[in-house]
């Protein structure tokens, strides 16, 4: 039996796809095929053939009832008529006795029409090698019969000549039972796409944790900036830091500006011949020193201090111009030292942690 | 002497420092300073802090939200300052606009979902602008802040150590 299934199946398949010009070769496996099936016991011919449907019994009967239908499936499967082609040639009784079984199954498909519908149960076969896997049908092999009569052969050949006429202008339908087919297969899909939607909800929470990890991120960022926030745990505690930190920075600004506001204005008019005296040598790069130094000290001093000023600057790689003029700042002041040092030192150690914090975002 | 970009565009502190030493120039030439009265020292002081404000807005320049919203109360003030008609009106409009913000803000920290709403809320408040962002972007903000106020305190102590040599 199942030795019979596969040779049945690898004929379908073979006239599938080869189609009309393999059609010698195929009748003489045909020969070969069918004496096998003739010495085979019925019943196990009949599985076979109901193995290779796959479609269900109501829509069996539904393909068989309606003529349309039958042209939809022989022009999905048009090598279906090389196949008939060359199934006649063989003279075969085996032959004739093969067709009369097609009869009798179509028959148990739908009761009533046992006699026309017959061609279309191996067109079937054929179309359902072409577009879905086999199943079996519990429903019909139970009650699959043998049941061989000629008379039903002869008004088969008849049938299948009417039917090869009306082939040529069914391409259309065909189209529809592919779309159908199509809407069967997506059904799957619609599960996967489900699965999707169950997979967003995930995706809900994966993006609110990354958003913490963003916020964490940034607060192991501001403890480095805020001194003394390292030691700190919990995240309420690290912000009331920085808010104090952020507080203590403003009012810092706040007594600066008021220190300034009552400082000595002896020194306004340094100021004032600063900015209308330097304007030539701010073209070196070195403006910042420039505008600071001379308000310490008298102008020839100044301009001693300078000459060496920009001798050192020149000795400077001018790669960092930056470091390079607040350590010559740093040469004159030096109450300044620390603080310029710590804003360098606070300034990479940032620019360190933005890369960081790039990283690990 | 005009042109401070040329000067070297990125370092903030140097840019910081020419804005800052060219607005206290300013002042200090519009207005000598005749007596030390409280009253004179007060308006000089708070002209010397919207200088020192404004001078670190604009050398952070609107690449931020917090200079962006400091530069935009600083605009609003001056325009107060100048025109008392059109101040009041803009006025107005300032306080109608943080009462959005102080609303949307509400709506946000139900969604924020995090511990520490309170927190975030007064810092919302220190930093400028900050009534308007979320959480992510308060803190990245705050970060610039200190950054950059840090850098204003030195600058500041510097020059007023020098003015009291």
């Amino acid at each position: 039996m199942e030795s019979n299934a596969g040779t049945t199946e690898t004929r379908s398949n073979v006239t599938v796809s080869d189609g009309g010009e393999v059609a010698a070769f195929e009748s003489l496996q045909f020969t070969e095929e069918i004496h096998r099936l003739i010495s085979a016991p019925a019943t196990d011919n009949a599985s076979s053939f109901t193995a290779l449907l796959g479609l269900p019994a109501t829509q069996v009967v539904e393909l068989l009832h309606s003529p349309e239908s039958v042209k939809l499936i022989v022009a999905s499967a048009p090598n279906v008529e090389d196949f008939k082609g060359s199934f006649h040639f063989p003279s075969n009784t085996g032959l004739i006795q093969k067709d009369a079984r097609f009869s009798v199954f179509s028959g148990e498909g739908n009761n009533k029409n046992e006699k026309s519908n017959s061609p279309e149960m191996t067109s079937k076969n054929s179309s359902a090698n072409l577009e879905k896997a086999v199943k079996s049908e519990p429903a019909e092999t139970a009650s699959s019969l043998p049941l061989v009569s000629d008379p039903t052969v002869e008004n088969r050949n008849i049938k299948r000549k009417d039917r090869e006429k009306k082939v040529k202008g069914s391409t259309k339908k065909s189209k529809t039972a592919t779309n159908e087919s199509l809407e069967d297969a997506e059904k799957l899909p619609y599960v996967h796409v489900r699965a999707r939607r169950g997979q967003a909800t995930d995706s809900h929470s994966l993006a609110e944790r990354a958003r913490r990890e963003k916020i964490n991120a940034r607060m192991k960022l501001l403890q480095e900036l805020v001194p003394g926030c390292n030691k700190i745990s919990g995240t309420a505690l690290v912000l009331d830091e920085i808010i104090n930190h952020v507080q203590s920075l403003q009012r810092q600004v706040e007594f600066l500006s008021m220190r300034l506001a009552t400082v000595n204005p002896r020194i306004d008019f340094n100021l004032d011949s600063l900015f209308t005296s330097e304007s030539g040598s701010t073209m070196d790069g070195g403006n910042f020193p420039s505008l600071v130094t001379p308000l310490m000290w008298p102008d020839v001093q100044v301009n001693g201090y300078r000459q060496q000023f920009q001798h050192q600057w020149h000795f400077d790689t001018l790669k960092q111009p930056i470091w390079g003029r607040e350590e010559v700042c740093n040469n004159y002041v030096t109450p300044e030292n620390s603080l310029l040092s710590y804003d360098s030192s606070a300034n990479s150690a940032a620019t360190l942690h933005a890369n960081q914090l790039k990283m690990e975002l | 002497m005009n042109n401070p970009h040329h000067l070297n565009p990125t370092s903030l502190k140097s840019r910081f420092t020419t804005r800052f030493l060219r607005a206290l120039t300013k002042i200090r030439a519009q207005k000598p300073i005749s007596s030390s009265s409280p009253t004179e020292i007060f308006r000089r002081y708070r002209r010397i802090k919207v200088a020192a404000d404004k001078s670190m807005a604009y050398s952070v320049r609107s690449r931020r939200i917090w200079s962006r919203a400091m530069l935009w109360k600083l605009r609003s003030r001056s325009y107060r300052r100048q025109d008392p008609c059109s101040g009041r009106r803009s006025g107005k409009t300032n306080q109608a606009i943080m009462k959005k913000s102080s609303n949307g803000n509400i709506t946000r920290r139900r969604e924020d979902g995090v511990g520490f709403v309170e927190e975030a809320d007064e810092l919302r408040q220190l930093v400028p602008g900050g009534e308007t962002m979320n959480l992510c972007n308060l803190l990245d903000e705050t970060a610039h802040y200190i950054k950059c106020l840090t850098t204003q305190v030195q600058v500041m102590k510097k020059i007023a150590d020098f003015y009291s040599f």
